[in-house]
């Protein structure tokens, strides 16, 4: 399958999203909780960019968006030229094909090998015949360093591992645009700094535009081109790592740092302690 | 009060919301349906797996309630003097209701909770969302599959239940109370009529395959995606599917039978 030429200029942003405002609708129709709010979001080729924000921020949701799953209620999210919600369901799937997603625990088929898991995009999009698709997945595993373990069940390998064949499944048709959500979760140093180290070398191999959704800071300062800090549904902060460290706003400093309390409260909002123990009677 | 009609009302539009959502996914299981028979070697593997598995309790299940049906048949025909009628009466049940309603009942239980379960952990997985991110439909490539594959084991479930069903009928009334050979076979061949009997048994079973797995199909895929939601989606999936199976069986028998 060749892959269909780009439709932007090579300067021009890969990834654009502009005010985007998103909530879940319910089934009957009616919007639950606001996610997003007024988002602006820009990605270049060959650029690695970090969404950073605390659980629930809505970091997630915007990869949703990008990849077409939900639809924003207003807001434009432009993927190389192409507004992605105006698609057409078989045009949204041939955008899709130029994607890749790392999914929070992997999300590996469970009833297929590792092989064939890599293998499945592969079979699905295109005709190649069976020896070209094993050299291929065999190229792939051996890039993110499990060419041995291509005969395992997605059982029988450790999280880290999981999430390298992922990985690896994530990029078996060369995408342009590469999403990771939480990549780094859950992971032991070991398998961290080797998940770190495939993001950052597989986006520079392959040119591509890649987003790092994650709340791990010392790991993906140290990797990222950009990063971009989500509260509530809002960018609150962007800029370099470096700008990034040296931030003074509040919200930024008490995430970089770590603190327990500050912005972010400690205490989930809640009445009066003394009011709630039943002591402001007595007094 | 006025919290108990918010609750009902809640209850009606989620419940009608609910209908719509699954007629919707029932047009679109059809409309993406190409894969599974262009490629039907998935559909294939789905047979191995819901249908072949099955086989078991159906075959067990079959022989039993023939045996039982012998020796009921046999107490209430011999009293009658009619008991060469043993056959007729043991093919006759089986044909027309036993077996199709019986197996459709066992499959909700064997086949349509294993796949509501496999497509809600699936689903909670992030598997499907991972799929359809890969520009893959989960619909033509998880669900179609797994309802065709319902669909056409069923009728086969259906008849080989009756076929074992009817060999217990023969062990137990022929070979151990004593029923004429000759008679239990000829009286079977004369009174079960091709299209009336086994056509309609048939139908039926086709008919309960279509509902027994689109139903468990639906609710794994409708899951909420944690422990929670898919041992409930399982069980509705039972629960559901057994009472669409009798009550589209009786309407099916008003059609089908009320004529005579």
């Amino acid at each position: 399958m060749s892959t269909p030429p780009s439709q932007t200029p090579a300067d021009a942003p890969f990834v654009a999203i502009q005010g985007v405002s998103f909530a879940y609708p319910t089934l009957t129709g009616a919007l639950g909780r606001q996610i997003l709010t007024g988002v602006d979001l820009e990605v270049r080729r060959g650029q690695l960019v970090a969404l950073m924000g605390g659980s629930g921020s809505g970091k997630t949701t915007i990869l949703r968006a990008l990849g077409g799953q939900i639809k924003p209620q207003a807001g434009t999210v432009m993927v190389d030229g192409q507004n992605v919600h105006a698609l057409k369901h078989d045009q949204l799937f041939a955008l899709r094909r130029r994607m890749g997603m790392l999914f929070q625990f992997g999300a590996l088929f469970t009833d297929m090998s590792v092989f064939d898991n890599v293998a499945f995009p592969l079979r699905e999009h295109t005709d190649l015949p069976e020896s070209a698709i094993r050299d291929l997945v065999l190229m792939k595993l051996n890039a993110v360093g499990l060419r041995g373990a291509h005969a395992l069940m997605p059982s029988e390998v450790s999280g880290g591992m999981a999430r390298r064949v992922a990985l690896a499944r994530a990029i078996a048709l060369d995408p342009q645009l590469i999403m990771y959500d939480e990549p780094f979760a859950g992971l032991d140093p070991i398998s961290l700094g080797q998940i770190a180290n495939l993001i950052r070398t597989l986006g520079e191999a392959l040119g591509a535009a890649s987003i790092v959704v994650t709340h791990d800071v010392e790991e993906s300062l140290s990797i990222v081109d950009y990063v971009y800090f989500l509260a509530e549904g809002k960018i609150v902060a962007k800029g370099t790592p470096d700008e990034i460290r040296a931030s003074e706003l509040p919200y930024v400093k008490q995430f970089v740092s770590g603190a327990p309390d500050g912005p972010v409260r400690f205490h989930y909002p809640a009445p009066d302690y003394a009011t709630d123990l039943g002591l402001g009677a007595r007094q | 009060m006025r919290l108990l009609i918010e609750a009902i009302g809640h209850w009606l539009i989620d419940a009608v919301a609910k209908v719509g959502y699954g007629a919707r996914l029932f047009g679109l299981t059809f409309r993406h349906s190409g894969m599974a028979f262009s490629r039907f070697r998935l559909t294939i593997a789905q047979i191995n797996f819901i249908g072949n598995y099955s086989l078991v309790i159906i075959v067990v299940s079959g022989l039993f309630v023939g045996f039982v049906l012998g020796l009921q048949g046999y107490n209430t025909l011999q009293r009658y003097g009619s008991e060469q009628a043993l056959g007729l009466l043991v093919a006759l049940s089986l044909v027309r209701e036993l077996g199709p309603v019986v197996t459709a009942l066992l499959f909700a239980g064997r086949a349509g909770t294993s796949i509501t379960a496999e497509i809600g952990l699936m689903k909670a997985g992030e598997q499907l969302s991972a799929m359809e991110m890969m520009a893959v439909s989960p619909i033509a490539r998880v669900l179609a599959p797994r309802f065709w594959a319902g669909v056409i084991s069923m009728p086969l479930l259906a008849a080989l239940f009756s076929a074992v069903g009817v060999f217990g009928g023969y062990i137990v009334g022929v070979q151990m109370i004593g029923v004429d050979d000759g008679a239990f076979w000829s009286q079977m061949q004369n009174g079960v009529d091709w299209k009336e009997d086994v056509g309609n048994g048939v139908i039926k079973s086709i008919v309960f395959g279509i509902a027994v797995t689109f139903i468990a199909v639906f609710e794994g895929y409708d899951s909420q995606p944690t422990p929670e939601g898919v041992s409930r989606a399982t069980t509705r999936t039972v629960v559901s599917s057994s009472l669409a199976v009798l009550f589209l069986d009786f309407i099916l028998t008003a059609l089908m039978f009320s004529r005579e």
